[in-house]
């Protein structure tokens, strides 16, 4: 399953996928085909024992689609290819992981949201508290800021997603955080929300992965404090069972295991605003070291994937080539989506999906005869309604954040 | 998908042999896979920042031991590759880890001495305290050895002990036998 026309060396995709077909080939097909990822024996021998309070790896992966490539275990991040993203809403079991620290293991009956700082009353929630409120679902994307970080030449610091790896777009379901923080009374010098969640890390020196938004984000109607993903409980790898949900923005504003609220009168300071979550204020030479005045990373820039074809799938010349994808835009709107079969040479219009929740992302399709033999790239690119377009390759920045470069899948056309 | 999980895992997990190099295994594992080294070469200057970022993250060190972690990394994953100097260097370390007796070997080899010290607690117990706390229990040995390879519980405080899934039956025995000789 790979590219070969990708410039750029995606390392850990295909050696994962190669084992992965190898331990199948070894006669592990009838168990994968159960679903669900197969523990080895060797490995399930050696399986860690987590400590008391978190969910082991091994009990999240197994709710897992076949074929979802972990990237690291301590901590546990892993993603899909695009490929395997041809769905309007991402499934559950597709949607990817990207921890700090370990897993929790709450218990949602002794949940405590805390609301606290530049408010009038400072207030506690239970579950059941903020199940009372006016409760809405929406579907809305979700995307680590390094998503598609392998792509970025010189390699960037941080977890390798695959090109179109780290995102995805399940619906979700909770209250809107206004009305949380209407509740207890924002006092005028009030400007940012800080996040903070129950998930720990190895050692008790570990600080809490602690971000905040500005409070025009933060009052946006879809900007939630959610339970439930897909119409079930979140997941415990998910952030059950509470986390906020900051649509459109880097992943890591939506903090999993969500018991506190924090407002102050200030971005947060702290390891997780201040070293990590920042890019130049100015494109930088690759290569180079984070200069002084970093931006915080906040809104998601336009970008799409192509879901169908499969890289190298086959088709006779003469049929019928369909081509399916996402498009998404961060706090904008997708204007357009073109597809391109030479190289960018030329570009065709896809068709758009009617828009459906605000910040869920934009299906497209494009149906074109296919005339010609051999080796074929195709080719998607986003504009969103600010005239944004997405770039051949994105400005270099040293943590790798914001991939949006356009993609390009491989197939083979053979003689009709 | 766990097997893939591991493999790369295994294959990243260990770092080129040079000064510094075992301190900077047992200083690093405590938290995370090695793979976050290993995987992206970068300038000196990035190495030093992401060394201050790992002090706000949590990383017991001292001011001496990010002085040698940082020049480790510089010189062995520094993005323009190790010098001829580094290379010698290397392969004289390698030779004096597999010419180390086997504990040693494999003390340094894992993230032991990250945590422990043979007699003064650190993130962990000493080995002596451990050694005391087990003397006269005949199934210590066997429990503790699993105890290496799984991970632990936090017996001696909050701290959990990270798994060791790479070493073998005949390793994790070993290191046991001798933590639990030592006075």
């Amino acid at each position: 399953m790979t590219d070969s026309t990708r410039p750029i060396d995606v390392e850990e995709a295909p050696r994962s996928a190669r084992r992965e077909f190898l331990a199948q080939l070894a006669g592990l097909s009838a168990l994968a085909a159960a679903g669900g990822a197969r523990i080895p024996e060797a490995l399930a021998q050696a399986a860690p024992a987590d400590p008391p309070g978190t969910v082991p790896n091994e009990a999240v992966l197994t709710q897992k689609v076949q074929g979802f490539q972990p990237h690291s275990a301590r901590p546990l991040t892993g993603s899909i290819p695009a490929e395997m993203h041809d769905f309007d809403v991402t499934p559950t079991d597709r949607m990817y992981i990207r921890n700090n620290l370990l897993t929790p293991d709450l218990d949602a009956s002794k949940h405590v949201l805390r609301v606290t700082g530049l408010v009038d009353k400072p207030l506690e929630f239970s579950l059941a508290d903020l199940k009372k409120l006016p409760s809405f679902t929406t579907q809305a994307m979700l995307e680590c800021a390094g998503s598609g970080r392998a792509g970025y030449q010189p390699k960037a610091s941080g977890t390798p997603w695959l090109q179109t790896g780290g995102m995805g777009c399940p619906r979700w379901t909770g209250v809107s955080l206004s009305d949380v923080l209407n509740l207890a009374g924002v006092k005028p010098n009030g400007r940012h929300i800080a996040f903070s969640g129950e998930d720990f890390g190895a050692v008790p020196t570990a600080p809490k992965v602690i971000r905040s938004i500005p409070m025009a984000k933060a009052t946006e109607r879809h900007t939630m404090i959610a339970w439930g993903m897909n119409g079930a409980d979140l997941p415990k790898i998910h952030g059950y069972p509470l986390r906020s949900v900051v649509p459109g923005w880097v992943g890591s504003a939506s903090v999993k295991w969500l018991s506190g609220i924090d407002v102050l009168d200030a971005p947060f300071k702290g390891t997780y605003m201040d070293s990590s979550y920042r890019v130049p204020a100015y494109p930088v030479e690759p290569g180079q070291k984070m200069p002084p005045g970093a931006l915080s990373t906040e809104a998601w820039v336009v970008k799409s994937i192509i879901t169908t074809p499969r890289p190298m799938d086959r088709y006779k010349a003469g049929g019928l080539l369909v081509v399916r994808g996402s498009a998404w835009a961060g706090d904008n709107d997708i204007d357009l989506v073109e597809i391109s079969f030479n190289e960018g040479v030329s570009w065709e219009r896809a068709k758009l999906d009617v828009q459906r929740d605000k910040y869920a992302w934009r299906r497209f399709s494009l149906e074109a005869p296919i005339n010609r033999v051999g080796y074929m790239t195709i080719l998607a690119r986003a504009t969103d309604d600010k005239g944004n377009m997405q770039p051949i390759i994105p400005a270099w920045n040293p943590l790798g954040y914001f991939w949006n470069g356009i993609h390009r899948v491989g197939v083979l056309v053979e003689k009709a | 998908m766990l097997a893939a999980l591991g493999a790369s895992a295994a294959a990243q997990d260990r770092l080129i042999p040079g000064p510094g190099s075992e301190l900077t295994q047992a200083k690093c594992a405590i938290c995370h896979e090695i793979g976050y080294v290993t995987r992206a070469p970068q300038s000196r200057a990035q190495w030093e920042e992401v060394m201050q970022v790992m002090v706000e993250r949590g990383a017991p060190m001292t001011p001496d031991e990010i002085r040698v972690i940082t020049d480790y990394l510089a010189t062995y994953y520094n993005r323009e590759g190790p010098s001829a100097a580094a290379q010698a260097a290397s392969a004289q370390a390698a030779a004096a880890q597999a010419a180390a007796d086997p504990v040693t070997r494999l003390l340094n080899g894992n993230a032991c001495l990250g945590c422990h010290t043979p007699d003064k607690p650190l993130v962990g117990p000493a080995f002596r305290d451990v050694a005391a706390k087990y003397r006269g229990d005949p199934a210590a040995a066997a429990r503790l050895a699993q105890k290496v390879r799984g991970g632990g519980q936090g017996v001696w405080g909050q701290v959990p002990m990270p798994p060791n899934p790479g070493l073998s039956d005949a390793d994790a025995k070993l290191l046991i036998d001798w933590v639990l000789a030592q006075r």
